[in-house]
């Protein structure tokens, strides 16, 4: 196939806005454009993070309506009018969200890379268990790989992340 | 027990921080890096003609470019930066891209075209030394032999009771650190260069930077810290030359960061090995002779090859005292991409093969495996492996006790076996040398200055990998000095402004912060003292929180002690240190580590899980508990990734596996949910050598203690990593585990 190289790297842009950690943004985009890449690039929320690109190390998870979503999967026009929140907005007006303070108390991480995304994964899970056991630890991590830590930081923050929900409430 | 929070954590957990790849700067512009599809390949031509004319595009350097030599490698520079005539593997680099963004990048990158005549591949390390193979360098495939030698080999093995003779082969492991490789590098409007970009030894990167672009070391500042992971994957350079060629050929920032496939194609791996023991005890079940021959994979260019090939000759008789031992080893030119460093460096692969021998050889001889050990492990005041004198410690006994002690109440504690599963308890132990080993230059130092704003700066040219390298240096120094987190400042990872400290490798860091304050503080504080007793008329000062104080009271803050006056300094450079014994690479510092890990075998589908992983490790006084049990357990499941899941295929030096749904790491539902570290701190009364690092000592000796596991389990004797479930499966269909056969469950016991 013969590919116009004048033209092919003017492709349409489409105008597309969401709610970004509360604030309403509007981004004109390439249709192909993935979300990781508007977040990071377009929109300099660099703590979502890059690693396979493929849907398989979890780095990038963020919540799109409330549910975890891997950003390097979804296109930026689906983002439209979508309400979505990434590691930047778990610690709005400075305070930490009780999964961050656990991940720091325990050594949740290492090299952190993994973390804002091991972050959001822990914030969807004890959204929706908050006594969470080791199976539903594990499912809701499975898709987040991290390579300091062997996990046990990991766990022991998400256990410590839900006995401090549970003391709030 | 200190449990202090990391410095770097609250930027982590909230995502603040700004890793070198999260840079951006106006005006810049995306780089990409065109690799060879071939492994082995002539190139004929190299025409950009057609990419150039694409709208965009900024720069396109080939090997035309180079203002100085093109070639890298920290210690022998035979890397081509740009390939000009022959490329080596499938990674080498021939041209690279500037563009204003990363499509046009990669468009442009599709349309330089370079002509290749394929040659002959050599993607095994036999056919690398086949006689009739092609040079792939000026002297030939062989890039390092090395080998140690006492007593009489022959001799002692004609006196042996048993003889194990076994070939293991370790597979070629991915670092699959999180970020992978990349940054910015930014012309500055003096003509200087600012490199942003990972690496762990920031100096080093500088003088292979000057050399390839012909500009004065001066002129080139490394910010090398943060970094998402690295695990000695990026000590080597990796895009650091492109971007900077591109930078100079723009005057624009240039921004690259390579996809997870690209880093795969590119970056160095584990070296794959095959090691041959041949092992034999007397009849009291001492070992006697030890005899072997290992065969490394080193790829395409040297990088650290010769140096790892060293320190696996040196640890191949690990912490056992055998009076006969016999040691080769051949680093191996292939096209099998580049095999350098990383964490273990050497040390893994030959331990996954010594414990292995030990193991075979108690079966052998319906000896206890924990005896034999204990009857062979070296002592206190026992010498290195090479004959050197070392730092004496108890660590090999230690830790060896300690595991024993947990692996007999594993071993005896009752399981529910289901019948289609088999549990396995397994152990094994190892020593490892930190530093270069002597006779490499091996310098560290660091610095403590008094700053006018009243901060007590520290700085060392470490980097922060995520090992916590930073957490380390704020215990010691808050520690040795008295004063409080706060009061500090810490300074690291940029050339512009610390002191060489040599590499952040070879678990030194700790070690060299340690040392380094040893000899900080005295001058340092005695400095502070004398002025503050200028200041204040006072004497019987001491350092404390926020400043000086005198009998308990509070005096002065640091700030009212440095305002309007000179800053203080104190400056230290050292080596390592080295065994007063002169034998090349020979190590002095060693760490232990003991493993018991208990094993569940699925007979139906030859799945092997690790249902508990312990790491019993002697490295002297723990500085921070959660940086020191998170390196252990990170290291471990690392290993335990090396031994059940991770290898990166190659076929024909083609990759096969390319990105982390092939290319298998650990995750959550692969590991024991809860790991157990102990530390074992004593040291000797006389040892003033302080905390030795642990950043490789986790991951060593956890694969042979799973193959240990897997043998009590099964009877299944490993020899090859990673083990798969094809392999366990045809084992047990063999062996007729399943139906009613005899499992040997004598194992390591």
């Amino acid at each position: 196939m013969e590919v116009n190289h004048q033209t092919a790297g003017r492709a349409e842009v489409l105008s597309v806005s969401f709610h970004l950690n509360g604030e309403l943004v509007q981004v004109n985009t390439s249709p192909v454009a993935r979300v990781v890449d508007v977040l990071r690039d377009e929109l300099d929320q660099t703590g979502t993070k890059l690693s396979c690109g493929i849907g398989r190390c979890g780095a990038c998870s963020i919540l799109v309506n409330g549910k975890l979503t891997v950003s390097c999967l979804l296109l930026a026009y689906q983002l439209d009018g979508a309400s979505v929140t990434t590691i930047e907005g778990l610690s709005g007006q400075g305070e930490m969200d009780p999964v961050q303070e656990a991940f720091l108390e325990e050594g949740g991480f290492q090299c952190g890379y993994c973390t804002p995304g091991m972050v959001m994964a822990v914030k969807s899970l004890l959204d929706s268990n908050h006594e969470p056991d080791q199976h539903a630890i594990q499912g809701a991590l499975a898709g987040n790989l991290c390579r300091c830590t062997g996990y046990g930081g990991i766990i022991r923050s998400v256990q410590c992340a839900a006995a401090k929900r549970n003391a709030v409430r | 027990m200190k449990r202090n929070r990391r410095p770097d954590g609250k930027e982590k957990v909230t995502g603040a921080l700004k890793y070198l790849t999260d840079l951006s700067f106006p005006n810049m512009l995306y780089g990409k890096i065109a690799r060879s599809p071939f492994p082995h390949a002539r190139i004929l031509s190299i025409s950009t003609e057609k990419a150039r004319q694409l709208p965009g595009v900024q720069a396109i350097v080939t090997h035309e470019d180079i203002p100085g030599l093109n070639g890298f490698g920290i210690v022998t520079p035979d890397q081509p930066v740009l390939c000009k005539d022959i490329v080596r593997y499938v990674g080498d680099a021939v041209a690279a891209v500037a563009a204003d963004s990363i499509d046009i990048a990669k468009r442009a990158i599709e349309l330089i075209d370079v002509q290749y005549e394929p040659l002959p591949v050599l993607d095994s390390t036999e056919k690398a030394l086949d006689p009739s193979a092609p040079f792939l360098h000026p002297d030939g495939n062989v890039l390092h032999r090395a080998g140690f030698q006492k007593g009489d080999i022959e001799e002692a093995f004609s006196k042996c009771r048993a003889v194990i003779e076994e070939t293991y082969h370790v597979p070629r492991q991915l670092h699959a650190y999180m970020e992978t490789e990349g940054g910015v590098i930014v012309p500055e409007k003096n003509g200087t260069l600012t490199v942003y970009v990972g690496t762990q030894h920031g100096f080093k990167d500088r003088f292979q930077l000057a050399r390839i672009l012909g500009m004065p070391e001066s002129d080139i500042r490394i910010v090398s810290s943060p970094m998402g992971g690295s695990f000695g994957g990026k000590d080597e350079l990796n895009i650091q030359p492109y971007g900077a060629l591109l930078a100079l050929a723009t005057g624009r920032p240039v921004k690259i960061h390579q996809t997870r496939q690209e880093s795969m194609r590119s970056s160095i791996k584990r070296h794959p090995m095959a090691i041959t023991m041949k092992t034999g005890v007397d009849e009291a079940g001492k070992l006697i002779a030890h005899q072997t021959v290992i065969v490394a994979d080193t790829g395409a260019y040297s990088t650290l090859g010769p140096a790892i090939l060293d320190f696996a000759v040196e640890h191949a008789a690990g912490p056992y005292i055998i009076p006969a031992v016999h040691t080769q080893g051949i680093s191996v030119f292939t096209n099998n991409g580049v095999s350098g460093e990383f964490r273990g460096f050497g040390g893994n692969q030959i331990t996954f093969a010594l414990e292995g021998q030990i193991d075979r050889l108690a079966a052998a001889i319906g000896m206890d495996g924990l005896e034999i050990r204990r009857l062979n492990l070296r002592r206190e005041q026992d010498a290195g492996p090479l004959g050197q004198r070392i730092a004496e410690t108890n660590g090999a006994l230690d830790v060896f006790e300690s595991a024993a002690a947990l692996y007999r109440e594993k071993k005896s504690a009752s399981l529910q076996e289901r019948p289609w599963k088999k549990i396995g308890t397994g152990m094994a132990v190892t020593m490892h040398g930190g530093g270069l080993g002597f006779g490499r230059m091996d310098p560290a130092g660091g610095r403590l200055t008094l700053k006018g704003n009243g901060k007590i700066e520290i700085s060392f040219g470490f980097e922060e990998a995520g090992q916590g390298i930073l957490a380390v240096i704020e215990t010691i120094t808050t520690e040795q000095l008295g004063c409080a987190k706060e009061d500090l400042s810490i300074v690291i990872g940029d050339t512009a402004v610390v002191p060489s400290s040599g590499s952040t490798t070879a678990s030194r860091g700790t070690s060299m912060v340690w040392h380094s304050l040893q000899r900080l503080k005295k001058p340092f504080i005695a400095q502070l003292l004398k002025r503050a007793s200028l200041l204040t008329g006072k004497e019987r000062l001491s350092l404390g929180e926020g400043g000086i104080w005198s009998d308990g009271e509070f005096l002065l803050s640091y700030k009212d002690l440095a305002c309007g006056q000179a800053e203080i300094v104190a400056e230290t450079e050292f080596d390592f240190p080295v065994s007063p014994d002169p034998i090349d690479s020979a190590h002095f510092l060693y760490t232990y580590s003991g493993v018991v890990v208990q094993v569940e075998a699925d007979l139906l589908t030859g799945k092997i899980k690790v249902t508990d992983l312990h790491q019993t490790v002697s490295a002297g006084p723990m500085v921070n508990e959660m940086g020191f049990v998170g390196q252990i357990e990170g290291g471990g499941v690392m290993a335990l990734g090396y031994t059940l899941l991770e290898d990166v295929v190659m076929k024909d030096s083609q990759y096969v596996t390319e990105n982390l749904d092939t290319y298998l790491i650990p995750g959550i539902m692969d590991v024991p949910f809860q790991l157990s570290v102990e530390p074992i701190e004593a040291l000797p009364e006389q040892d003033h050598f302080g905390p030795r690092g642990v950043g490789e000592i986790g991951t060593v000796a956890v694969a042979p203690a799973i193959a240990s596991a897997i043998y009590d389990a099964l009877g299944l004797q490993v020899n090859q990593l990673p083990v798969h479930p094809e392999t366990v499966l045809k084992s047990i269909e063999e062996r007729g585990v399943f139906h009613g056969g005899q499992s040997s469950n004598s194992g390591a016991s």
